[in-house]
């Protein structure tokens, strides 16, 4: 490998046409002429095709013949020709690192439409090149051990394709998930989005693969400590939680669970009420304000199941009304959830979880039965509530503007609540009230041929 | 309140003490007590009545009455006196001692708040003589003239129960299902499925339990005909289901009220309590061994929970999502029983039939019912008559009644003398129907065949200023929120039906959206897993059939032609008219008029955001649409 001894730095420049794709836009003797003025450049050409062998020779013949110690090539893209070129340097005996590349194609004569904005562009290019490639030094191209094994963290689906691409490759896996199982978020889910497909179907085969799996040695219920050291050769500190159960004899049949003293807050198992007053799979016991309990309570209390006035009536003639497919202790949620509603003037979540328990649902079945009925919300309202009604007879005699009107008004869209929380503004798709169309009603008061001039009229009384 | 009655015999003893106690001929004033004349103060109304009363002594001598709707409903609050049968509108509660002091006192009939005919300018008195009513065949509604939803007594008073005495007494189920069956009574909530058929399948099932439910979601924007018989009628609801309850061996029912209905909840229950107390409702009715009892659920503001499936999962206390219906309800229905649900006014029609019989119901209406209940569509139907007509309100007509007669005898035409240019039937599933449809009889199977549907009787009339485009943007716009989201052509279809008709109401629609449109509306049509889906692209299909000009409008002129669609209009003051009064200015919501007082006013174009409010309130016509 010839290195410059004596301080001095001999530069091969070679601007490339590219054919037509660079000459035709870019001047491509006027720059090879310019750089050739520069300092340290011993040799400046231009050529039509670089990457040809002839092209590549030229480049060897000026190393060997002009001792030079640095190349620069101004054509098409690094990702393109910089290893041809690479190769072609350290074939003329010149390390090939001391090689610089210049694109003069992709950012330069693609891109422009004047030849002369171009050429100045190319020679801008080339110049700085000239200036950074005196800096290159001689690098060596190594081999390092490392160690091949890789290291996964977190076993949801990412995690464990991930694994399992890698261990179908020969590589060995270590999967460490923080959870006592795998799967995450998607074992929760029922389908996934657009297709439909059944989520479980997806996961659970790949579940059972990385269980099994020769190369993949998965640690569940632990999590990473710290990780130090570098890409090849990492050390990373994992502990292992303790789980009281050995692993290799557990075969999850869930007895101990059943018989387990202390409730499990997060145990996803739907609800079933046991006579021992246990139940799994609900929520803890929030704390309600006694205000708001008292609240709750009565309604739950107003419309428990067993002793609703069908009951009391027909004592021996009615059924019961559980079936083998629908269980009939959740029927009273909603009933239940609208006096809460009414009272409180939205559902607060520690009523929620309240409720769950006390009806016997899972608290994600009363979320799903909370955010479905457009009567409640999950959002503290203001102090009154407008509604606008948006049905056909109303919609067809101009509801669009009275809500137009209340909207600038108040300032505030539909959904939404004033900032000093005294109105709240909501659409409703018909009140039934449709001869007096356009009608809004302000809390329990309904005032029907409502006009955009009579808005103002109508939220005097409560401002 | 008498306590509970044991027999029938003890039933028609009360009912006669109830009788002694009434003079049919004594003066009466009835109040319109529904909802709509409540929103007009109708209450005060009838306060004012009874402080008039006391004034002059009359308490005891002068009957007030407030009723439920008395269908009237753009003239309220309606104030009837008996026994003449005089009608007065948009009374007032100053009008009311007035009312006392001339009308009662000295018989003095008051001109001013009589209804003025529009043509003749005569003014119009009675039933008879307003062609609003006089047009109608009220079997039904008709009762709440004369009904205090708040009394049994008064419904005892009109024969109410009478039927169902006849049927527990009289007649075996099974003959109770037949003449059902041989009215050819077909389901009034939309679909139109004949009523004693699904008794029968319901009566064929073993099971431990069977359930009745009432269907009072009524989720039809534009429809509020079950509202009105609920609030004005509820013991004819309830004596239909006890009825049924026989008929195919319930003890249980359930009457789901949508949430916005709170009246009607209220008299619902009132009335419920009434029965029982009396022994109309629980165990061992009136002796006769049968036993059944109902209760309310109120509904949680989704339309969808309109749909049989999706009102059971409600009530079961799940989120309303429908379920394929490859098993029936009647077979498996609310918590897997066999369930027989009916709408309200279908239910209203139940004693009718036990009562007069399956013949005269069969002589009202359409078709030949006589080898199959799907022959023909008979009976009343009762219609809200709504948007730009001059008489909006509730009208029962006979099946087969023509919408021109609807629209313009009893409706009295358009409103503002502006042209008719379309009817929409059925509530968000039905379709549009034009100018080329006026004379088509209404029945269950004519309005299938033009691509609309009966639906809950929600009849909306528009006129000029109407944009077809728009209003299917509107209904699928409604229908995209309304949707479950269970099932991909309805969740996915619905909302790229309704993108692409506000596309083409923007004005940067081509004729291939068209053609994309009609497409898109059929497949939805097949491939939806329930009716909502199903009949979404409704308002969509109708609109292209008999409407395609205004599409085309939109889209090859980029005008809106009934000046609706935002981005296709603008808004200009024009100088020379306009006199500075500022009344757009103070009216605008965006702020975007400026202008002195008196001073010609101007429109701030990148401001304005076309509600179109300044050309509505400008009293000079200076804002000019274009």
């Amino acid at each position: 490998m010839k290195e410059q001894t004596d301080g001095e730095i001999r530069i091969g420049f070679y601007v490339c046409h590219c054919g037509r794709n660079i000459a035709a836009m870019v001047d491509c003797p006027d720059v090879a002429a310019y750089v050739g003025t520069l300092a340290n450049v011993a040799v400046s050409r231009d050529y039509k095709y670089m990457c040809s062998d002839p092209g590549q020779q030229i480049i060897q013949k000026d190393i060997k013949e002009l001792w030079l110690n640095r190349v620069v090539v101004a054509s098409c893209s690094p990702l393109l020709h910089e290893h041809t070129f690479r190769a072609a340097v350290e074939a003329g005996g010149l390390n090939p690192f001391f090689f610089h590349m210049v694109n003069i194609r992709e950012h330069d004569s693609w891109v422009h439409t004047d030849r002369e904005e171009a050429t100045d562009k190319a020679k801008a290019l080339a110049r700085a090149a000239i200036e950074r490639v005196a800096h290159h030094r001689a690098l060596e191209v190594k081999k390092v051990p490392i160690h091949p094994d890789v290291l996964v963290v977190g076993a949801g689906i990412a995690g464990i394709h991930a694994a399992l691409t890698l261990a179908n490759a020969g590589k060995k896996v270590h999967l460490v998930e923080r959870e006592p199982s795998i799967g995450g978020h998607m074992a929760k889910f029922d389908k996934t989005f657009p297709t439909l497909d059944c989520a479980a179907c997806i996961l659970t085969p790949k579940m059972s693969n990385v269980g099994s799996h020769p190369n993949i040695t998965l640690m569940t219920h632990s999590q990473v400590e710290s990780i130090s050291g570098y890409v090849g050769n990492f050390k990373v500190k994992v502990r292992r939680k303790a789980r009281y159960v050995d692993e290799e004899k557990c075969t999850g049949c869930l007895q101990c669970i059943e018989r387990c003293p202390v409730q499990h807050k997060a145990y996803p198992y739907p609800a079933e009420a046991h006579e021992n007053g246990e139940h799994h799979g609900l929520p803890a016991e929030p704390e309600l304000e006694p205000k708001v309990k008292t609240i709750v309570d009565r309604a739950l209390d107003l419309h428990h199941p067993v002793e609703a006035p069908l009951a009391e009536v027909l004592q021996g003639v009615l059924v019961d009304r559980r079936s083998p497919v629908r269980d009939a202790v959740r029927a009273p949620l909603i009933a239940v959830l609208q006096d809460i509603n009414h009272e409180l003037g939205y559902l607060p979540e520690p009523t929620l979880r309240y409720v769950s328990r006390r009806v016997k649902v899972p608290l994600i079945a009363v979320y799903h039965v909370a955010t479905f009925y457009k009567a409640f919300s999950l959002q503290p309202r203001g102090k009154h509530v407008i509604r606008v009604c948006l049905g056909t007879a109303c919609h067809v005699r101009g509801a669009q503007q009275v809500l137009e009107a209340i909207k600038g008004k108040l300032h505030i869209e539909p959904g939404q609540t004033s900032k000093d929380r005294k109105f709240t503004l909501e659409t409703v798709n018909c009140l039934g009230t449709c001869a007096l169309a356009p009608v809004v009603t302000i809390d329990a008061k309904y005032s029907g041929n409502m006009t955009a001039p009579k808005v103002n009229q109508a939220l005097k009384p409560y401002q | 309140m008498a306590t509970r009655l044991t027999s029938c015999g003890e039933l028609a003893a009360y009912r006669k003490t109830v009788a002694a106690k009434r003079d049919p001929n004594r003066t009466c004033v009835t109040v319109c007590g529904g909802t709509g004349c409540r929103a007009c103060q109708g209450l005060d109304v009838a306060a004012a009545f009874r402080q008039a009363f006391q004034e002059h002594a009359l308490e005891g001598k002068v009957d007030l009455r407030v009723t439920g709707c008395l269908g009237f409903c753009e003239h309220g609050p309606v104030v009837t006196l008996r026994p003449k049968g005089l009608i007065y509108v948009k009374v007032t509660a100053a009008d009311a001692k007035e009312i006392v002091e001339k009308t009662l006192l000295k018989g003095e009939e008051m001109e001013r708040l009589f209804i003025k005919d529009p043509q003749t300018k005569k003014r119009l008195r009675t039933r008879e003589e307003i062609p609003f009513y006089k047009h109608q065949m009220p079997v039904i509604f008709g009762a709440n003239f004369d009904l205090d939803p708040q009394s049994i007594d008064d419904y005892l008073y009109v024969g109410g129960y009478t039927a169902l005495v006849k049927a527990l007494t009289t007649m075996t189920p099974e003959l109770v299902i037949d003449e059902v069956t041989k009215s050819g009574l077909r389901g009034r909530g939309g679909a139109g499925f004949p009523t004693g058929t699904k008794w029968a399948s319901c009566r064929k099932v073993e099971s431990n339990g069977k359930y009745i439910v009432c269907n009072a979601d009524e989720g039809d924007p534009g429809a509020y005909a079950n509202r009105s018989l609920m609030e004005g009628n509820p013991h004819s609801v309830l004596e239909g289901m006890i009825i049924a309850s026989y008929a195919i061996g319930a003890h249980e029912g359930f009457i789901y009220v949508r949430a916005e209905y709170p009246l009607a909840v209220e008299l619902l229950a009132k009335a419920i309590e009434d029965a029982r107390a009396l022994g109309l409702l629980g165990k061992n009715i009136l002796g006769t061994g049968h036993s059944f009892d109902l209760e309310i659920n109120r509904g949680g503001g989704a339309f969808v929970c309109g749909e049989s499936t999706a009102l059971m999962a409600s009530i079961e206390g799940r989120a309303g999502e429908p379920r394929a219906k490859h098993i029936h309800m009647v077979e498996r229905g609310l918590w897997d029983r066999p369930t027989v649900l009916n709408n309200v006014e279908t239910w209203s029609n139940i004693p009718l039939i036990v009562n007069r019989g399956s013949q005269w119901f069969t002589a009202i209406g359409t078709g030949d019912v006589s080898k199959t209940p799907w022959g023909g569509s008979k009976g009343t139907k009762i219609f809200s008559l709504v948007g730009k007509v001059n008489n909006t309100g509730l009208v029962e007509v006979p099946m087969g009644a023509t919408l021109r007669q609807i629209i313009y005898d009893i409706g009295g035409g358009i409103k503002g003398g502006k042209k008719f240019k379309g009817v929409q039937t059925g509530g968000p599933s039905g379709g549009i129907l034009g100018v080329q449809h006026l004379d088509l009889p209404i029945d269950y199977d004519q309005l299938v065949e033009v691509g609309s549907m009966m639906g809950s009787g929600g009849m909306i009339v528009m006129d000029e200023d109407t944009c077809m485009v728009d209003f299917a943007r509107y209904f699928l716009a409604f229908l995209e929120d309304e949707s479950c989201g269970k099932c991909t052509p309805c969740r996915e279809g619905v909302v790229q039906m309704r993108q692409l008709l506000e596309q083409i109401g923007a004005g940067k629609a081509t004729m291939a959206h068209l053609d994309l449109l009609q497409d898109l509306a059929e497949v939805v049509r097949d491939a939806s897993l329930c009716q909502l889906g199903v009949t979404a692209p409704n308002p969509v299909l109708t609109t292209l059939a008999y409407f395609r000009e205004e599409y085309e409008a939109h889209i090859r002129n980029g005008k809106c032609p009934a000046g609706v669609c935002k981005a296709l209009v603008s808004y200009l003051i024009d100088a020379e008219k306009c006199n500075g009064c500022t009344m757009c200015a103070r009216n605008c919501p965006s702020g975007a008029i400026e202008g002195d007082k008196k001073q010609p006013h101007k429109i701030v174009l990148e401001k304005c955001s076309k509600c179109g409010i300044c050309y509505e309130v400008c009293k000079f016509h200076a804002v000019a649409r274009n």
